[in-house]
C-alpha cells in the first residue's frame, strides 16, 4: 500500500464499467486540464460484446513515464501522485506514451505535449472525489475511505500488477474477489469459457 | 398553414441544431462563480441532484451535489453537459412568425402581437369547427407547476378535451397496469430498496444507459450477493454483467413472464398467505398461465428452456426482490399486458410492501412521475384523479371555481391527435416540450398531419424540428430559467431552483400561457404572479386525489431532499414505500392478478419484412435530441443513428461494420450504418431514435396503440434489410481507439486537437 | 493540507532501493563533466579578456556580474551534461542527431531546422496553441530577457563601451571589441532607447511576470499543480527588472540618492538569478531545444517501419522509438518483457483493454 497524504484513495473496477462516458465528459470540467478529456474509455472489442476499459492514471509508486522521460517533465508528489507533464520542459517527444505500461498518458499534436490524468490534483488534494469519480454512476471509478470501501462493496483492493517480468505497484487500487491470489497478471490473456461467447444460447438451443 | 416557411437547410442554418463546445467565453473563463445553484437534471427520470455554477446570468459550468441522497454526485454524461444547453447560439430570443419571404423562414415579432394572433386563431378555429377543433400536446419534461397549469389552460383557457402528453410515449402502460393492479399509479418503491433485494429482475431496461445512476443501486444489491437477472433482446452493458441473461426477442414479453410464473405455479414457489390475504383472481392468472410451459415460452422467445426455469427459481425462491421494468416491456400493443404479468410475478411470490420488494418501472422522462399526476393527460384531473368520475370533477372544478360542466370530458390521445389532425378533424395545435415530429411513430404521417393544420404554435427554447412548422413560436423557458418541483422515478417531490432569468425577450412557460388565457378573457381562473402561487393551488388541487402533495411545500422539500407523495397533511412525512402491510390501494385494500393470455405484437415478420426492428436510447441522447443534439461533446459521443446488427445477419448480407444498410418497413425506409455486433439476436436489429428528418427511426415505426394505454409500439416492428452502397467510418469515440496513434510516429499529428 | 510542501522539486522520489534515481546535481560529482563546466567557465574568461581588449575596456564594477555569469556558466554546462547523459536524454540526443544527418537528407533538415528555430524557439506557436494569453506572456518575458542579455553580457564581458565625444557630453560613441561604431546625441531618440535599452526590458519582463501572476492566481487548477519552482522564477525575474529599474529611478529622480545600495541589490539578484537558472525552471530554455531534434526524430520514424500491435495489429509508432524504449528500459530499471514478447509491443490502447481483462477475469458475477 502507498503511503496516503490524503486519506481518501482511488479505486478503479473496470469490471463495473457501463461505458456510459460520464467521467470522459466529466474530466475536461477538471480546473488543472479544462477543456482536454485526459481519462480513456473504449470497447474492448464492441464486435464482441459491450465491454469497455476505462483507465486513469494508476499514479505507480515508481513510475515508469518518469524514467523513459529525456526531459525530467513528470514529477511525483510526496503524496505519490504523479503530475502531468510540466509544461516548460515537456519536448513532446512521447516516450513516457510509449512505455506507461498502463497506456495512460496522452499527447496533444498542436501544443506538442503530453498530458495525462493528474487525479484531478485541485479536487483530490483538497479531499475533493476526482470529476470521474464523482459522476460514475457505475463506481467503476471511486473515491473514499477504504473504511467506506469494505463497509459498501465485496471484493479486495489490490495494488500490484504484473506485465511480464515487471512487477508494479500504483496508488491506483483496483479490485479482485481474491487479493491473496497476488498481483494482477495483465499479459496472462484471457481464457474461461464465459455465457457473454454465446449470450443467445444458439448453440444450447431455444427448447 | 403549418409547412415549412422555407427549405430545411435555412432554417437549420439560423435555428440549428448548432453544436455548443464550451462555456460562455471559453473553458479558461469560467472562474469567477457567483453563485452555485442546488437543483436537478433535467434529462430523465432519476432527476439526479446537480449544481449550476453561475456568472454573470449564465450557466457557465457545474458542481457535483454530493448531498443530494438519490445520486450522492453522480451524473451521467447528460447531467455533466447539460449546463451548454444554455448560453446556446440557438436559443430562441424572441417570439418568431412564420414569414416565407424571411431568409430564416421567421422574423421575431413584439410578444403583444404574438399573443394577440394566437388568441385570435384559437378562438377562430373553435369558431368555426368546434371546441375540440383546437388541440394541446405538452411535455413531462416541464415541472409539475407547468403541468398543472397546462391542464387547467387547455380545460378552462382554451376549453379543449383535446390535451394530451408525451408522457404517453412513455411510462403510460405502466401507468394504466399499475392502477388496474394495485390502484394506483405511482413506482412502489424509494429506489434505496433495491439494495435490500436479493434478486434483482430486469425487464426491457437499458438500465446503463438510459437510467445510468440506477446502476449503482443494482451495484450495490450484488455487493450484497443479491442475483441479476435480465431480460432484453441485447446483450446491454448490464446484461452483460447478468447473472442470467434472457436475451429474448421483441415482442414475447408477457410469454417469458407467464411462463415463469407456470413454474412459479409449478413448483408452487407461491406466497400464499400473501396471495390469500392481500390478492385477488389469482385463479385466473395461474389459469391462464396453465399451457405456457417453459417448452413453449423458450422456443417462442427464442430462449434457452433452463435460462426460463432458473429465472423463475431465483425469483421464487428469494425472499426479498425487485422487478425493475422500462420501454423494452411497455412500449408495445400489449404494453399493459406485459406488465401486469410481471406484477403477477410480484403479487404470486409475496414481494410488495416490504423492503427489497416491488416491481417498478423506471420512468424515463424527466418528470414522467410527476406531470402525468397534475392532469394535462387527456383523462386525468389533478392529484392523478380522473376526469370521467363526476366526484373527482367536483372536487377539482371547486378548487378551480368553476361550474363542474365547465371542464371537458376525456379528449384524444397524444397519437391519436395527430391522427385527427392528418384526417383533418383537429385544426389547430398548441404545442409545448413536445417533439412529434421526431418522437412519434410513422415520421411520414406526422408531417403530413402538421402541413394540414390550419394554425399551429409551439412554445419552445429552441426551434424543434416540429416547431420549424409553426405559425407562432413562442419563446419560453429552459428548466434552469424557472423554479418548480418535478416528482422523480421514486415519487420522489424535488425542488427545481431557476438559475438564471430567461435570456433576450424569451419568457417563462407560465407567464406564456398566463396571459394567453387572459387574452382568451379567462383571466380569472389564471390570476397567478409566480410560480409559487401555481403550486400553491396544485396542492390543494390534488388533495385526497391518490398524488396528494397538500402536505409539501417548498421550503419541507428543499429541507427533506424530496417528499413522496402521498404526503396529504402538512406534519406528514410522505410515504417512500407504497403499500407497507400489504394494504393495496383499491378500495378493498387488495391487489388484482390479472389473467395475461399470450398475443403477438401488431406486426410480425413475415416473408417481405423477415427482421425485428426495435428502437431506443442511447446514454449520450435525450428523447427527440433537442437539447442534446445540440451540446457537442454528446454529439460527438454518438453522431449517428447505426443499425446494430449480429454477425450471422450481417454475413448473409455481405455486411461489415460501417457499410450502410437500407432498413424498409411499410411506413418507410432509411440508410444508415451498420455496427455488426454479437450483442444483439440475430433476428432482430436495433436503432436508436433520437435523430430527425431521414436520420429518424420512426420513419420505420408502426402506429399501432395499446387499446389500453394507447402507447405505440416503439419496440415491434418487421423490416425488411438489405445491403446499400457506401462505408463510413463509425465515429463513435470509444471507437476510434487509436488516438493514440498521435503519439507516435505515424503522422496522424492534430488529431487530439489541444487549442 | 499544505501543498507546496507536499511537492518534491526534482524526480521521483527514491521509494525502493531496487534502483537509485535519475541523477540530480549535487549528488555526486561527474568528474567528465566538471572539466567540461571549467572548460567552458575558461572559453569565457578567453573571450572576456580578448574581447575587452586585454581588460581596458573592461569595467571593474562589473565584476561582481561577471563572476556570477562564470558561476551560471559553470552550473549550467554541469547540469546540462548531467542531464544529457540519462539514458533516454542520451538516446533522442543521439537519435536527432542521427535523424539530421540521414542521408539525402542534410540540407533539407538544417533548412528545416532554422524553420523550426523560427516557429518554435523564437515565435513560439505551441504555446500560442494553448492559449493566447499565456504565449503573449511568454513572448513578453522572452523577449525582455533576450535583451536584457544582449545588452547586459557584452556590458559585462567589456566587448561594448561607450565613449563621450567631444566636451560637453551630449554625444557618445558606442565601442563594439573596441572598434568604434556609430555615434549619437544623449538626448536623442536613439540615445534614449540606447541607455533605457535594459529598461524596456524590464518592462517587458514585468508585464510577462504579471500576467503570468495574475492567471495562475485566478485559476485554482493552475495553483494546485503549482510547484514551489514556479513561483520562485517569476519571483527572480520580477526581483531582477525591479531592482534594475531602482537603479534608473535613483539615477533620474532621486538624485542618485541610494545608488550604492540599489546598485548591489541588483547585482545580487542578477547574481542569484544566474546562479538559479540550472536548478529550476528556467532550466528549460536549454532544454527546449531538443524539441527539434524531436521533429527530425519523429520525421525519421514517419519514413521508417511501424511497430504494429501485438494485439489488434495496427501500426502505432515507429519500430525505431519502439525499439528505443524497450532498450532504454532496463537501463532505468525496468523489465517488462515476457516469453510472447515485450508489453511496449501492444499499442496503449490495448493496453488499456488488457488491464481491464486481466482485472475483470479476477471479479465474478460483474464481467
Amino acid at each position: 500500500m502507498s503511503p496516503l497524504v490524503f486519506d481518501k484513495m482511488f479505486v478503479i473496477d473496470q469490471s463495473r464499467c457501463i461505458g456510459c462516458e460520464a467521467c470522459v465528459q466529466a474530466c475536461e470540467e477538471c480546473g488543472t486540464h479544462r477543456g482536454q478529456s485526459l481519462i480513456h474509455l473504449e470497447f474492448v472489442d464492441r464486435g464482441a460484446d459491450t465491454r469497455t476499459a476505462p483507465m486513469v492514471c494508476m499514479h505507480c509508486e515508481d513510475p515508469t513515464c518518469a524514467h523513459v522521460c529525456p526531459a525530467d517533465a513528470i514529477k511525483q508528489n510526496e503524496d505519490g501522485v504523479v503530475q502531468s507533464a510540466l509544461k516548460p520542459r515537456c519536448i513532446g517527444c512521447s516516450n513516457c506514451v510509449l512505455a506507461c505500461p498502463f497506456g495512460v498518458p496522452k499527447y496533444f499534436a498542436l501544443p506538442d505535449q503530453m498530458m495525462k490524468c493528474d487525479m484531478c490534483y485541485d479536487r483530490s488534494s483538497a479531499g475533493l472525489a476526482p470529476m470521474c469519480a464523482s459522476v460514475c454512476p457505475s463506481e467503476a471509478l471511486w473515491f473514499g475511505t477504504p473504511a467506506d470501501f469494505q463497509a459498501n462493496r465485496r471484493g479486495e483492493l489490490i495494488h500490484e500488477f504484473r506485465f511480464g517480468s515487471q512487477p508494479v505497484a500504483t496508488k491506483v487500487a483496483t479490485v479482485v474477489d481474491d487479493a491473496a491470489l497476488g498481483p494482477i497478471d495483465v499479459m496472462a490473456g484471457e481464457t474461461a469459457v464465459r455465457w457473454q461467447d454465446d449470450p443467445f444460447g444458439i448453440e444450447e438451443g431455444w427448447a | 398553414m403549418a409547412q415549412l416557411p422555407v427549405t430545411e437547410e435555412q432554417l437549420i442554418e439560423r435555428f440549428g441544431p448548432h453544436l455548443n463546445r464550451e462555456p460562455p467565453g471559453g473553458w479558461n473563463a469560467g472562474l469567477d462563480v457567483e453563485r452555485e445553484v442546488e437543483t436537478h437534471c433535467c434529462f430523465c427520470g432519476q432527476q439526479c441532484g446537480i449544481k449550476l455554477k453561475v456568472a454573470d446570468n449564465q450557466v457557465i459550468g457545474f458542481e457535483p451535489w454530493y448531498d443530494f441522497p438519490f445520486n450522492q454526485g453522480k451524473l451521467c454524461p447528460k447531467g455533466v453537459k447539460r449546463y451548454l444547453q444554455g448560453a446556446h447560439p440557438d436559443r430562441l430570443l424572441d417570439p418568431l412568425e412564420r414569414d416565407p419571404s424571411a431568409e430564416s423562414g421567421f422574423r421575431p415579432i413584439a410578444w403583444d402581437a404574438a399573443i394577440d394572433r394566437v388568441a385570435t386563431e384559437i378562438r377562430r378555429i373553435q369558431d368555426a369547427y368546434g371546441p375540440d377543433s383546437f388541440a394541446v400536446l405538452s411535455g413531462v419534461s416541464l415541472t409539475n407547476e407547468k403541468s398543472y397549469l397546462m391542464g387547467k389552460f387547455a380545460r378552462l383557457g382554451i376549453g379543449t378535451a383535446n390535451l394530451d402528453y408525451n408522457g404517453r410515449l412513455c411510462m403510460v402502460s405502466a401507468g394504466v397496469a399499475n392502477k388496474k393492479a394495485l390502484g394506483m399509479d405511482r413506482a412502489p418503491n424509494p429506489w434505496s430498496d433495491i439494495p435490500l433485494a436479493d434478486v434483482v429482475f430486469v425487464a426491457g431496461a437499458n438500465v446503463a444507459e438510459c437510467a445510468p445512476i440506477t446502476t449503482s443501486y443494482v451495484w450495490r444489491a450484488r455487493d450484497r450477493g443479491a442475483k441479476l437477472i435480465v431480460a432484453d433482446p441485447r446483450v446491454t452493458p448490464l446484461a452483460r454483467t447478468a447473472d442470467l441473461y434472457l436475451g429474448l426477442r421483441p415482442g414475447t414479453d408477457s410469454a417469458l413472464m407467464g411462463a415463469i410464473l407456470h413454474v412459479l405455479v409449478a413448483n408452487d414457489w407461491i406466497d400464499h398467505r400473501f396471495v390469500e390475504h392481500h390478492t385477488v383472481d389469482f385463479d385466473a392468472a395461474a389459469a391462464a398461465v396453465a399451457d405456457m410451459t417453459p417448452e413453449w415460452a423458450a422456443r417462442l422467445c427464442g430462449v434457452p428452456r433452463d435460462r426460463i426455469v432458473e429465472a423463475a427459481r431465483l425469483w421464487g425462491t428469494s425472499d426479498t426482490g425487485m422487478l425493475l421494468h422500462a420501454r423494452g416491456i411497455e412500449h408495445h400493443t400489449k404494453g399493459v399486458d406485459n406488465v401486469l404479468s410481471c406484477i403477477n410475478l410480484g403479487l404470486a411470490t409475496g414481494k410488495y410492501g416490504r423492503p427489497g420488494c416491488g416491481v417498478s418501472t423506471i420512468t424515463g422522462q424527466g418528470n414522467g412521475q410527476g406531470g402525468r399526476e397534475q392532469g394535462h393527460k387527456c383523462d386525468q384531473l389533478p392529484g392523478n384523479r380522473d376526469i370521467t368520475n363526476p366526484e373527482h370533477r367536483a372536487a377539482v372544478a371547486a378548487v378551480w371555481g368553476c361550474d363542474v360542466d365547465e371542464i371537458p370530458g376525456k379528449g384524444l390521445t397524444a397519437q391519436e391527435i395527430m391522427d385527427a389532425i392528418h384526417d383533418g378533424e383537429i385544426k389547430g395545435l398548441l404545442s409545448i416540450c413536445f417533439n412529434p415530429l421526431v418522437s412519434l411513430p410513422d415520421t411520414a404521417h406526422t408531417a403530413e398531419a402538421l402541413d394540414r393544420l390550419e394554425f399551429y404554435t409551439a412554445i419552445d427554447f429552441f426551434l424543434s424540428e416540429t416547431a420549424q412548422h409553426a405559425d407562432i413560436v413562442l419563446a419560453g423557458s429552459l428548466q434552469e430559467e424557472d423554479e418548480g418541483t418535478t416528482t422523480s422515478v421514486e415519487g420522489r417531490t424535488i425542488k427545481i431552483n431557476a438559475a438564471v432569468d430567461p435570456p433576450g425577450n424569451a419568457r417563462r412557460d407560465w407567464e406564456i400561457i398566463v396571459d394567453i388565457a387572459d387574452r382568451l378573457g379567462r383571466r380569472r381562473y389564471f390570476d397567478f404572479d409566480s410560480t409559487r402561487e401555481i403550486f400553491d393551488e396544485m396542492k390543494l388541487a390534488s388533495h385526497g386525489g391518490t398524488a396528494d402533495y397538500n402536505g409539501m411545500t417548498w421550503e419541507r422539500i428543499e429541507a427533506e431532499h424530496g417528499i413522496f407523495w402521498p404526503c396529504p397533511e402538512p406534519g406528514h412525512p410522505g410515504t417512500p414505500r407504497l403499500y407497507e402491510g400489504g394494504v393495496f390501494a383499491h378500495t378493498d385494500g387488495r391487489a388484482r392478478f390479472h389473467a395475461v393470455p399470450f398475443r403477438e405484437s401488431a406486426e410480425v415478420v413475415d416473408d417481405e419484412y423477415p427482421i425485428w426492428l426495435t428502437t431506443g436510447r442511447v446514454v449520450s441522447q435525450y428523447l427527440s435530441g433537442t437539447q442534446t443534439r445540440r451540446i457537442a461533446a454528446l454529439v460527438e459521443q454518438y453522431p449517428e443513428p447505426l443499425c446494430e446488427i449480429h454477425p450471422r445477419h450481417a454475413e448473409r448480407l455481405g455486411v461489415l461494420t460501417g457499410d450502410l444498410v437500407t432498413v424498409t418497413s411499410r411506413r418507410g425506409s432509411m440508410t444508415l450504418p451498420a455496427r455488426v455486433v454479437e450483442s444483439i439476436r440475430p433476428d432482430t436489429v436495433f436503432i436508436p431514435y433520437h435523430w430527425a428528418g431521414d436520420r429518424a427511426a420512426n420513419q420505420l415505426t408502426n402506429r399501432a396503440l395499446d387499446p389500453m394505454s394507447k402507447i405505440p409500439e416503439y419496440k415491434v416492428s418487421a423490416v425488411r434489410v438489405v445491403k446499400a452502397d457506401g462505408h463510413v467510418e463509425i465515429r463513435d469515440k470509444r471507437v476510434t481507439a487509436l488516438t493514440d496513434s498521435a503519439a507516435g510516429t505515424n503522422g496522424a499529428a492534430g488529431t487530439e486537437n489541444a487549442s | 493540507m499544505d501543498r507546496t510542501s507536499a511537492t518534491a522539486p526534482t524526480g521521483p522520489p527514491p521509494r525502493r532501493s531496487r534502483r537509485r534515481t535519475p541523477e540530480v546535481f549535487g549528488v555526486r560529482v561527474d568528474v567528465r563533466a566538471a572539466v567540461w563546466s571549467t572548460g567552458a567557465v575558461l572559453v569565457v574568461l578567453v573571450g572576456v579578456y580578448l574581447g575587452s581588449g586585454g581588460l581596458q575596456w573592461f569595467d571593474a564594477a562589473l565584476a561582481g556580474y561577471l563572476i556570477g555569469v562564470l558561476l551560471g556558466v559553470f552550473a549550467t554546462v554541469y547540469r546540462y551534461l548531467i542531464w544529457i547523459q540519462r539514458p533516454p536524454t542520451a538516446r533522442l540526443n543521439q537519435r536527432g542527431w542521427e535523424s539530421f544527418r540521414r542521408s539525402g537528407r542534410v540540407g533539407r533538415n538544417a533548412v528545416g531546422l532554422v524553420g523550426l528555430v523560427g516557429t518554435n524557439l523564437l515565435a513560439q506557436g505551441f504555446i500560442r496553441r494553448r492559449s493566447t494569453v499565456r504565449w503573449a506572456a511568454h513572448q513578453l518575458v522572452f523577449w525582455g530577457c533576450i535583451l536584457a542579455a544582449a545588452v547586459t553580457f557584452p556590458l559585462t564581458f567589456g566587448w561594448v563601451h561607450f565613449e563621450s565625444v567631444g566636451q560637453d557630453g551630449s554625444e557618445y560613441k558606442a565601442y563594439l571589441f573596441g572598434v568604434g561604431t556609430g555615434s549619437f546625441q544623449a538626448m536623442s531618440v536613439v540615445g534614449f532607447i540606447t541607455f533605457h535599452l535594459l529598461n524596456i526590458a524590464a518592462f517587458l519582463v514585468i508585464a510577462g511576470v504579471l500576467v503570468f501572476l495574475y492567471r495562475r492566481l485566478r485559476d485554482p487548477g493552475a495553483l494546485a499543480v503549482e510547484r514551489e519552482g514556479d513561483f520562485l522564477a517569476l519571483a527572480g525575474l520580477f526581483a531582477v527588472s525591479v531592482t534594475g529599474l531602482f537603479l534608473t529611478a535613483s539615477s533620474l529622480w532621486l538624485e542618485g540618492r541610494y545608488y550604492s545600495f540599489l546598485n548591489n541589490l541588483h547585482a545580487l539578484t542578477v547574481i542569484l538569478g544566474l546562479l538559479y537558472i540550472p536548478f529550476g525552471k528556467l532550466f528549460h530554455i536549454f532544454q527546449r531545444p531538443a524539441n527539434l531534434g524531436i521533429h527530425l526524430y519523429r520525421d525519421a520514424g514517419r519514413e521508417g517501419a511501424q511497430q504494429e500491435c501485438r494485439r489488434c495489429g495496427r501500426p502505432y509508432a515507429s519500430q525505431m522509438q519502439v525499439q528505443d524504449i524497450k532498450e532504454v528500459l532496463p537501463m532505468v530499471g525496468f523489465d517488462y518483457s515476457s516469453p510472447d514478447g515485450h508489453w511496449q509491443e501492444t499499442c496503449p490502447a490495448c493496453r488499456r483493454a488488457g488491464v481491464t481483462i486481466a482485472q475483470t477475469g479476477r471479479v465474478g458475477g460483474f464481467g
